[in-house]
């Protein structure tokens, strides 16, 4: 496997929970610092969360959308520069995920603010000459039942409004040449195989998301889900856990923190139960060219996890 | 009974468990200190155990307290329990100064108001409109739909037993220039004044001077401090100046900046202020750290004074 080419996602940094040192993460400095580490750990490549949040309330020194990095850059393409500058060759993809916007029983708010940041991401994706935008296709399951109690039985109507949403963002990733990729997380309405139905209802050109420890939290083996599905896969997310969700939390509306039992549910990579080295030799064995992103999101140290992941990759058959 | 009240104003980030069973194997995962800042249950039990007996929480923090908790209402039993009373919310009057933009001004201040009813709150201190930059100067008339924003909602508020306190921000539209006619144009049986002692310094406000003016209207305040008082407009009206690039930080824990916040006191007493006092520690890298520092500066050097 060439690791070289592996990106790093920016998701290590935990911009939205609580810890000490947090605050360092919202001023320009910390990411400029940061861009130097990653490169210093040995990637020259990474994949940024797209989050409109920081667009509203001033807090434009989070690099993680458009009107930041116009606000801090000008442009992208003075950001593309600074990165490269920094040993950042290359951003692989972007990631979308619509929870910001499941918060009033409107559903009209939800997929219109859902349908209008993803646009702006997918041309962000596009300006930062990414690969791929990966896009969690619901919020959380239970941040959706938490205001539409009748979820179950409107489960139909929010499918189709869904499949015409990322219809529209599919025939406009092709034409902006980014692969548009559907993510499994454990948490949603499109989490792990249910993600099948959706993708069957899009064109061929959107692609499956493999991404290891959410399979395995959802009790899919990745190995067999690559098997199954290898001539879909848009790229793949190398992450880790030792968390298997025997309590339906995935239906809760904060999964990612089992309420039941407190755990650190994403692991750094190379550190959980997921075996990293089985699915990059099968990766190699399925000859898959596509993007890797290995992702420690939930860490709670962004710079021993570059180290934890290189030590990871460094394992990998050359 | 003393004469002032402490509350802190939230500036935790999401707090994702309400109490965590599992406490020492879940520090045993990674053995840093993140379990110490996971649950509210510890939170609450860190500014009760250092004195502060209130909180005043944030908009931005409803969408992870109420899929938490359920409810305002199991929030505030929660708190309770734990010793500290939810004393109000802030409120952001987006786009208050646009006459086209009246009713959905009023109808989300009401909407805020609620909130903070169903929470057992009495204060809601409010920024009046957005960032200058962008937005402003605004013109008199402007100013003045401002006020007549804050009037209405002020007046719904007072209905419902909640005080709106306006609370200025050093780089909005509303700014040094029209800081006192805003005031000055609103009811003062509606809508009074939360007196941030950092934010209106940086702003260009005498502190001791503007309290000694406006003390009748005083509903509460945001007690930190600053070593950055009179900035100039420039880098007020300019483009998302509240989080720095270099990481210069604005506020500091009381006693940490160089307010006289012991003329502040010494005026307190004068005018015998009773009521909640907010400490703010936006900027911090540790709010356990500035909760004790503050409350130590507090017994030692204010509380002497008035208390």
């Amino acid at each position: 496997m060439h690791t070289e080419t592996i990106a790093i996602s920016l998701d290590l940094i935990n911009r939205h929970y609580q810890e000490p040192n947090r605050n360092r993460y919202e001023s320009k400095y910390f990411w400029e610092e940061l861009y130097r580490l990653i490169a210093a750990s040995g990637f020259s490549a990474i994949e940024i969360p797209y989050e409109p949040v920081w667009q509203f309330g001033g807090r434009s020194g989070v690099p993680m959308n458009r009107y930041c990095v116009n606000t801090k850059y000008e442009s992208a393409a003075n950001y593309r520069a600074l990165l490269k500058e920094s040993g950042v060759d290359r951003v692989t993809g972007i990631t979308f995920d619509p929870n910001l916007f499941m918060r009033n029983d409107n559903l009209g708010f939800y997929f219109g603010a859902t349908g209008h940041f993803a646009h702006e991401a997918l041309a962000h994706a596009a300006d930062m000459g990414a690969d791929y935008f990966a896009i969690s296709p619901s919020p959380f399951y239970g941040r959706i039942l938490q205001y539409h109690p009748d979820l179950e039985s409107q489960k139909e109507a929010f499918t189709q409004r869904t499949a015409e949403m990322l219809g529209g963002l599919a025939t406009k990733a092709a034409e902006l040449g980014v692969t548009l990729v559907l993510r499994n997380e454990y948490w949603g309405l499109f989490g792990g195989e249910r993600v099948l139905p959706l993708l069957d209802a899009l064109p061929d050109t959107v692609k499956l998301d493999l991404d290891t420890a959410n399979l395995f939290v959802a009790g899919t083996s990745a190995a067999d889900f690559l098997a199954a599905h290898g001539g879909r896969i848009g790229c793949v997310h190398l992450t880790d856990t030792d968390f298997v969700d025997t309590a339906d939390v995935w239906k809760t509306p904060n999964p990612e923190f089992p309420s039941h039992r407190a755990t650190q549910v994403f692991r750094d990579p190379g550190t959980g139960s997921v075996d990293l080295l089985q699915i990059a030799g099968l990766l190699d064995r399925l000859n898959y060219q596509g993007p890797i992103t290995c992702s420690a999101r939930q860490t709670r140290d962004p710079f021993r996890a570059l180290l934890r992941t290189r030590s990871l990759l460094n394992q990998f058959q050359k | 009974m003393p004469n002032i009240h402490y509350a802190n104003m939230s500036h935790w980030k999401s707090i994702p468990y309400k109490k965590i069973d599992n406490f020492r194997e879940f520090y045993y995962e990674d053995k840093t200190n993140s379990a110490y800042y996971s649950d509210w249950d510890n939170i609450l039990k860190y500014q009760s155990a250092l004195g502060f007996d209130g909180i005043e929480i944030a908009p931005w923090d409803m969408a992870d307290i109420l899929p938490l908790f359920g409810s305002p209402e199991n929030f505030t039993a929660f708190a309770k329990e734990r010793g500290v009373s939810v004393i109000g919310m802030f409120h952001g009057a987006h786009a208050s100064h646009a006459a086209d933009h009246f009713d959905e001004a009023v109808r989300s201040g009401r909407e805020a108001v609620d909130t903070i009813v169903r929470f057992g709150g009495t204060y809601m201190n409010t920024c009046p409109t957005q960032n200058y930059y962008g937005t402003g100067p605004l013109s008199r008339e402007e100013v003045q739909q401002c006020a007549k924003v804050m009037n209405e909602i002020g007046r719904y508020a007072t209905d419902q037993g909640v005080k709106i306190g306006l609370h200025n921000e050093f780089f909005c539209a509303i700014n040094l220039s029209n800081h006192r006619e805003l005031i000055e144009t609103t009811d003062p049986r509606f809508v009074h004044y939360c007196i941030d002692t950092a934010q209106i310094s940086i702003m260009g406000e005498d502190l001791l001077k503007f309290y000694g003016d406006y003390h009748e209207r005083i509903s509460t305040f945001h007690l930190k401090d600053t070593a950055s008082s009179n900035q100039p407009d420039s880098l007020r009206f300019s483009q998302d100046p509240e989080i720095t690039d270099d990481g210069t930080r604005w506020f500091w824990e009381p006693g940490m900046g160089d307010l006289d916040l012991k003329g502040l006191y010494r005026l307190l007493k004068q005018h015998e202020f009773k009521g909640w006092m907010s400490i703010e520690y936006d900027g911090s890298p540790d709010l356990l750290a500035s909760m004790a520092m503050t409350r130590y500066y507090l017994d030692k050097e204010l509380r002497p004074i008035y208390d």
